[in-house]
């Protein structure tokens, strides 16, 4: 959790903040950038990244050298079209004013969902009800890869599920449960 | 959608409300704990900086939250009891509508098979008929015995004489080699 985060060597390697010109260069530059954020966020449990925090992700504070933000957005873009990010609040938001906030899917939601299935087979939970709550916080998930799952992002998980028909989901706003089949 | 009605019973809200206390006491749990934990640091503050009366009244504030944690603590056993028990009642059902359709379906077997006197006269009917086939093979089987019994036995006496003359020609009794130096 707290060791710090291994950077490949392309991070102290000036140019790799510069946006290259060379087509070829350009999508490799892409490549690896975009290899990084998911690294990254894998490593801090990040699940969502703000562009305009100043995090040593973009901004390699030893060589003084920072991403720019259209170039970011360039990475995003690329994440985007291979379903690992997504603006939140939508693509709307992204257009009008650039959205700000991103969720960067290491792990998509369609991955996740196969997680949650997973675990809720091996402690034989199915035809159980559990509450959001304890799926991400309890002391159950303890040590397991769902702990500290963002609630969103666990929504979007389990619809996932729902749409496939293996789970509802019920309960009030604040306190939903959800039942797998 | 809107295919079926929900899959979830009356049964599973209720469970998921007890669950819902049982996460709320959780969370109040864990406040509790960031409270002791800062009341320690703040303990250990005051203490280097040589003020021990504050020092003992963070003590003082931590033991109180810490009393509230173990009376939180036994109600949340309270409530995954109760949780558990009705889970296991759920179960228990199943269990007993498994039993109600066993048993629907042992008794309907058993009407097909027709009822107990209808096997015995079945059983009655089968003994006699293996009987009735028994006498015939008896029957059949003894009379050939009777006749050609002699007629085997004499067969058997002739090929017993045939097989020890081939066994002596093979093999004829030979004069016994002298173990002694013969004299010459």
């Amino acid at each position: 959790m707290t060791t710090p985060f291994p950077f490949p060597r392309e991070y102290s390697f000036p140019p790799f903040f510069t946006r290259q010109t060379n087509l070829t260069t350009h999508h490799a530059q892409l490549t690896k950038w975009s290899a990084l954020v998911l690294a990254y966020c894998r490593h801090h449990r990040l699940f969502k990244l703000s562009l305009s925090d100043d995090t040593d992700l973009f901004h390699n504070r030893a060589l003084s050298r920072r991403l720019a933000l259209a170039d970011a957005r360039e990475v995003i873009e690329f994440l985007r079209k291979d379903g690992r990010a997504e603006y939140a609040g939508g693509d709307a938001a992204a257009t009008a004013d650039g959205g700000d906030v991103v969720w960067i899917y290491w792990r998509t939601p369609e991955e996740w969902a196969a997680l949650v299935e997973g675990w809720v087979e091996e402690t034989g939970q199915k035809g159980g009800v559990l509450t959001l709550y304890e799926l991400t916080e309890g002391d159950a998930t303890r040590g397991t890869e769902l702990h500290g799952l963002d609630s969103d992002l666990l929504q979007k998980a389990l619809s996932v599920l729902v749409k496939r028909g293996r789970a509802q989901i019920f309960g009030q706003e604040d306190s939903q449960g959800v039942k797998f089949f | 959608m809107g295919n079926n009605s929900s899959r979830v019973t009356a049964q599973d809200k209720a469970i998921l409300d007890l669950k819902t206390q049982r996460d709320k006491l959780h969370q109040y749990q864990r406040r509790i704990t960031v409270l002791t934990d800062r009341e320690t640091q703040i303990a250990r503050q005051m203490l280097a900086q040589g003020d021990k009366k504050r020092a003992l009244l963070a003590l003082r504030r931590k033991k109180y939250q810490e009393t509230l944690l173990a009376k939180t603590d036994g109600q949340l056993e309270q409530l995954e009891k109760l949780t558990s028990s009705v889970e296991f009642a759920l179960i228990q059902k199943d269990v007993v509508f498994g039993l109600q359709q066993g048993t629907r379906v042992l008794k309907e077997i058993h009407a097909e098979m027709g009822g107990i006197d209808h096997v015995e006269k079945l059983m009655g009917e089968t003994a006699d008929a293996i009987a009735y086939q028994q006498e015939v093979s008896e029957m059949l089987g003894g009379r050939i015995s009777n006749q050609d019994e002699d007629e085997v036995e004499n067969e058997l006496a002739a090929l017993e004489a045939e097989v020890n003359m081939t066994a002596q020609i093979r093999h004829p009794s030979l004069p016994s080699v002298p173990d002694t130096k013969l004299s010459t």
